[in-house]
């Protein structure tokens, strides 16, 4: 199969397949009670073959992923830790960037400007679409059993009506399918697509899916203003995204990613174009945007329209030398990064993910964890040769503070989502320090080991929940023994997201992701040839958080599966969910364990490897900020994996001890720790108050304003209005009196009289008299003669 | 001798009977006497009988006759002596209402005799009389077929819009001899004597 | 006209015309019931000379055929029965109101 023909074909089958069965469940859902499921989850999986068959078939033949091996060189001056000047680097010069881009259909042609359907497909995308498919067909399988309740008449027992008794509603399980379907269709959109317009407009539909699936129990009040909040906190970040646009629409005009053909060139090749090595510069036209005096003066100044244009085109170099521009792509990056804060609820949106746990966990599992959260990575990880260096050091800022906060509160939510919710926060901080760092194979490796093993977390936790019937993890324990599957395959998870694994050997998944972020980080660190306070804050936060990650998890799993169990009721109750639910299990663990080992040089890594933006391989220094951003292939030396590798392992062992501790064996009683250091954790319980913070800061003077709007709204409008309807009412007294009765009656009545009267006098020729009568006949006779000889003509008679 | 070979007989017994007609007709308009008016109206409706003979029509002028002048003028008759009072026998209208009624009454008649002159004469042959053959029994007969559905006048039509048309006079033959029956009982009912009837209560 | 010319179906319009006019001008001016019966008996008359004179082979060679005199037969029938109407209708009035004074029928008058 030729790639540049069977991958589009291929992966736009797979988008269009979930919407299929939306549309059908849209219109006839209802009907179809449980087999809208049947069909949501057959084309599920009927886009994950497609995307099997364009990976296997039309991808792998055609790119042979084999190992990148800059690891095992030693660059010629790292070794000495010196500054390599940026035009000293290795040439990468005329490598080709195994991607294909078109479009499907035109929608609209401004100017130079093209609105395409377009798609960006590369390894990225292909292992994206497998890993969206996969997790997505599991969930179906799952959210079978996990909604089972919802196919007859469902009673809320959160929802209390006001007679006391609980709501009963009409079961909802098509409309949950529908969603669902609604949300793959619109994620493998956001993947697929070949401009940053078609991003945006997928990124809003992700958004809208997750808000109709947290609202899924509408009638609960927490899910009603959860729903809400993650709408209202993501548009707060789609805001920015929207400027970052505005910046690159009027500066590149263009939308599209790639070169679709050779004059249209695409953002990533106007920013990093082939003449210029691939290395970063600020494209022309943004320089001429931004020294826009300048460009008119020249054009006041010189005679012809083509040597101003020359001209131009001859400063432009000396402008960008002198800085013009730069601030444009600032402020592009972090446009398009504050809606990737938005959407990954990263530091200081964070607050909407935690809450969005009230939607159903196969939702959080699907939609909160493993894919629509980590769109705003994956978007990072596109766009990641359009970011300065000062951008990336606000992303790895962002990422740095999220990871760490996320871990410290998750280390005392009691909900078992809240717990998982955290976890995700602050591992898509991870992925957005790596990506922050320079770290982009890092960063997208997290992404997919992440998308597995948390999706996995999560869906044993719904598997739990479904068996115990509660959140709260402090009325749960001992339930290995009830639900033995769910209890090793949340095991699993555990060590996967904990990074486990023999040093140097062999790990679960997350071992090779979350060390080859520290890698990075470390080798941010270590490189940085002055003022390396930022590489060490960052190096010490994500090495630590990594051991806190490993305390929570594993204080989840045992407060959840060991010991005695603290509900006695609870725990009778319980029982192993059904195999519908645990086999999607089974084969996530399976993934969560080995979706990042190499198989004969195919391996998660060698793939992505072919995904990597062209000029990315190369050691940057921001232009502002004084810092060295150190080729990611640096970091695979043996002097940077070998004291990360055991620095890792040796926090997550602790992490792991300590969990052992306080929650499995129970040596420690973990209600005197709390006691001794009680304002933090009144501080972490509270969630470091940033809710409290929020609402005093934004909440509060909306609704101080609001309410002050409305005084105005009631007194001053609303007495203009009623003003203006008495002014109406009063002119329309006045019509009725004198226009009404007087003009249109008096003319009717006028005309009434005349009526009446003719017939008075009508009446008098109606006398009686026969004879009368014969003499009206004989002259309306004469008459008429009269009448016709006078009017009568050959023509009228024809 | 020679004037009396040149008149055209027809013409002249045209004109005594035209005569005889109008003039009894106006003396039915004048006389205030209603006796006078019924003796002057049998002649006037004799005199148009031999119109009707003059123009060929020999059984018409024969039901003129016998029905006009013989049936209905004996009705009124009837009527006249009935009513006949003193009070009632000359009843004298106002000298307005004879004005009114001439003037209105010439005009018509001016209309229609300038209507009858500007007729188109239409083809005329002045030995048509001795072509036509004098089939007068003949003319009863073909009246009695056209009553009864069969009009033999029209298989010799030479003009092509009058052969087409009415193929007879069944029905409304059927309908008159109904109407007749009707009228017969109607009139019956009508004139009988209520004077003798007890007053409604 | 003249007498040795052969007449024409004018002189037989004119005189129908006389009769009807001159029947018209009786209904009109007589206030004996019976009188006005006289009067429309005129007009009919007046209307049958036109019927015979149009179906006359003797005046016109275009001639309505049978058609003018059987019209004439059933004027003369349906008089006769008008005749016998009118006459009833004439003296249930007279048994009514003892009078045979048209002007003193005006019970209609509007």
């Amino acid at each position: 199969m030729v790639p540049s023909e069977w991958l589009p074909r291929l992966l736009g089958i797979a988008v269009l397949l979930p919407l299929v069965a939306f549309v059908v469940n849209v219109l006839v859902g209802p009907a179809l009670k449980k087999y809208a499921a049947y069909l949501s989850t057959l084309m599920i999986c009927l886009a994950f073959v497609c995307s099997m068959t364009a990976l296997v078939l039309a991808w792998l033949p055609y790119h042979d992923p084999a190992p990148a091996g800059h690891g095992d060189s030693e660059p010629h001056a790292a070794a000495t830790s010196m500054i390599i000047p940026v035009a000293d680097q290795p040439q990468h010069a005329h490598q080709e960037i195994a991607a294909y881009t078109g479009y499907w259909y035109r929608l609209g042609q401004f100017g130079s400007l093209h609105l395409d359907i377009g798609y960006y497909i590369d390894s990225l995308a292909v292992c994206m679409f497998c890993m969206v498919t996969l997790i997505a067909s599991c969930i179906h399988f799952y959210s079978i059993g996990y909604m089972h309740d919802e196919e007859s008449e469902y009673t809320d027992h959160e929802v209390t009506l006001s007679d006391g008794s609980y709501l009963t509603r009409p079961g909802r399980f098509p409309r949950f399918f529908q969603y669902l379907s609604l949300f793959c269709f619109s994620m493998l959109g956001l993947v697929i697509s070949g401009n940053i317009a078609m991003t945006f407009v997928f990124w809003e539909l992700v958004g809208i899916c997750s808000y109709f699936l947290i609202g899924f129990y509408v009638e609960r009040p927490s899910a009603s203003t959860a729903a809400n909040k993650a709408f209202i906190v993501n548009r707060v970040g789609d805001f920015g995204m929207i400027i970052g646009l505005m910046v690159i629409w009027s500066t590149l005009g263009t939308f599209n990613f790639g070169d679709i053909t050779k004059d249209e060139p695409g953002i990533f090749s106007l920013v990093r174009p082939a003449e210029h090595q691939h290395e970063l510069i600020v494209p022309a036209k943004m320089v001429q945007e931004a020294a826009s005096e300048k460009v008119a003066e020249i054009v006041q100044h010189s005679e012809s329209l083509e040597t101003a244009l020359s001209e131009i085109d001859a400063c432009t170099d000396d402008w960008r030398k002198e800085g013009y521009g730069y601030w444009l792509m600032i402020v592009a990056g972090l446009g398009i990064f504050c809606g990737c804060v938005g959407k990954s609820a990263q530091f200081p949106l964070q607050t909407w993910l935690p809450d969005a746990m009230e939607g159903p966990t196969p939702v959080s599992a699907l939609v909160h964890s493993a894919t629509m959260v980590a769109a705003g990575v994956f978007l990072v990880g596109r766009f990641f040769p359009v970011f300065v260096p000062e951008v990336l050091l606000v992303i790895a800022v962002v990422g740095c503070i999220t990871l760490f906060m996320a871990a410290t509160i998750a280390i005392t939510a009691t909900d078992i989502k809240r717990v998982l919710a955290y976890s995700t926060i602050s591992q898509l901080g991870y992925m957005m320090l790596a990506l922050g760092v320079g770290g982009w194979m890092a960063g997208m490796l997290h992404l997919f080991t992440h998308a597995f093993f948390k999706s996995l977390l999560f869906m044993c936790s719904g598997s739990v929940i479904h068996g115990v019937h509660t959140n709260e993890m402090t009325e749960m324990g001992g339930l290995r023994k009830k639900m033995p599957v769910t209890a090793y395959t949340m095991l699993i998870g555990c060590l996967a997201i904990s990074g486990a694994g023999i040093p140097f050997l062999i790990g679960f998944s997350g071992y090779y992701s979350k060390d080859a972020i520290l890698e990075q980080v470390f080798s941010f660190w270590r490189y940085q040839p002055e003022n390396a306070g930022w590489g060490a804050l960052f190096f010490l936060v994500a090495a630590g958080s990594a051991g806190i990650t490993a305390f929570y998890m594993f204080r989840l799993w045992f407060m959840t599966f060991a010991g005695a169990p603290r509900d006695q009721e609870r725990y009778d109750h319980a029982h192993e969910s059904p195999k519908v639910m645990y086999i999607p299990l089974i084969i996530l663990s399976i993934f969560a364990v080995g979706v990042a080992w190499n198989f004969f040089d195919v391996s998660l890594t060698n793939l992505l490897e072919q995904a990597r933006p062209l000029g990315t391989a190369a050691s940057v220094q921001g232009e502002i900020v004084q810092q060295w951003w150190p080729d990611e292939h640096l970091a695979h030396q043996e002097k940077i994996v070998f004291p990360v590798t055991l620095i890792a392992f040796g926090t997550a062992v602790t992490g792991f001890l300590l969990a052992m501790l306080f929650y499995g064996l129970r040596v420690l009683n973990a209600q005197e720790v709390q006691q001794q250091f009680h304002m933090v954790y009144r501080f972490l319980l509270n969630k470091w108050w940033f809710d409290e913070l929020y609402d005093f800061l934004w909440v509060r003077p909306t609704l101080l304003i609001s309410r002050l709007v409305t005084g105005i709204d009631r007194r001053w409008i609303d007495g203009l209005i009623d003003g203006l309807a008495d002014c109406t009412k009063r002119f329309s007294q006045w019509g009725d009196r004198w226009v009404d009765q007087g003009v249109v009656d008096g003319f009717a009545n006028l005309i009434a009289r005349w009526t009446f009267n003719t017939g008075l006098s009508l009446r008098r020729v109606q006398t009686g008299q026969l004879r009368q009568y014969v003499m009206f006949i004989a002259l309306g006779t004469v008459a008429i003669f009269i009448l016709i000889s006078l009017f009568w003509s050959r023509t009228l008679a024809g | 001798m020679l004037l009396f070979t040149a008149l055209n007989w027809h013409t002249l017994f045209f004109l005594i009977f035209a005569l005889f007609a109008c003039f009894f007709a106006f003396c039915v308009l004048v006389t205030s006497n209603i006796v006078r008016m019924a003796f002057y109206l049998t002649l006037a409706l004799g005199a148009t009988a031999g119109l009707f003979m003059l123009a060929g029509a020999h059984f018409v002028g024969a039901m003129q006759l016998m029905i006009y002048v013989g049936g209905t003028l004996v009705l009124l008759v009837f009527g006249v002596m009935l009513t006949a009072q003193d009070s009632f026998v000359r009843m004298s209208t106002r000298g307005g209402d004879w004005v009114l009624a001439v003037a209105v009454g010439v005009s018509l008649l001016a209309l229609l005799v300038v209507a009858a002159i500007y007729l188109p004469q239409g083809e005329f042959h002045a030995d048509a009389q001795a072509k036509i053959p004098a089939d007068v029994a003949n003319q009863t007969t073909s009246l009695g077929l056209a009553l009864l559905s069969t009009r033999p006048d029209k298989l010799v039509a030479t003009n092509e819009t009058l052969a087409a048309g009415m193929s007879g006079y069944l029905l409304p033959f059927e309908i008159v001899s109904v109407h007749l029956l009707v009228v017969l009982i109607g009139a019956a009912y009508l004139a009988r004597a209520r004077r003798h009837a007890p007053p409604p209560s | 006209m003249s007498l040795f010319e052969p007449v024409g179906v004018t002189h037989y319009l004119i005189v129908g015309a006389v009769m009807f006019v001159i029947g018209a001008i009786c209904m009109a001016t007589k206030r004996n019931a019976l009188g006005i019966l006289m009067g429309i008996e005129l007009v009919l008359n007046g209307a049958n000379i036109n019927f015979v004179a149009f179906g006359s082979q003797y005046l016109r060679t275009e001639t309505l055929g049978l058609d003018g005199q059987l019209v004439a037969l059933f004027v003369i029938v349906l008089a006769a029965a008008e005749a016998a109407v009118a006459l009833a209708i004439a003296l249930n009035f007279y048994n009514n109101h003892a009078t045979i004074d048209v002007d003193r029928a005006d019970e209609l008058k509007g």
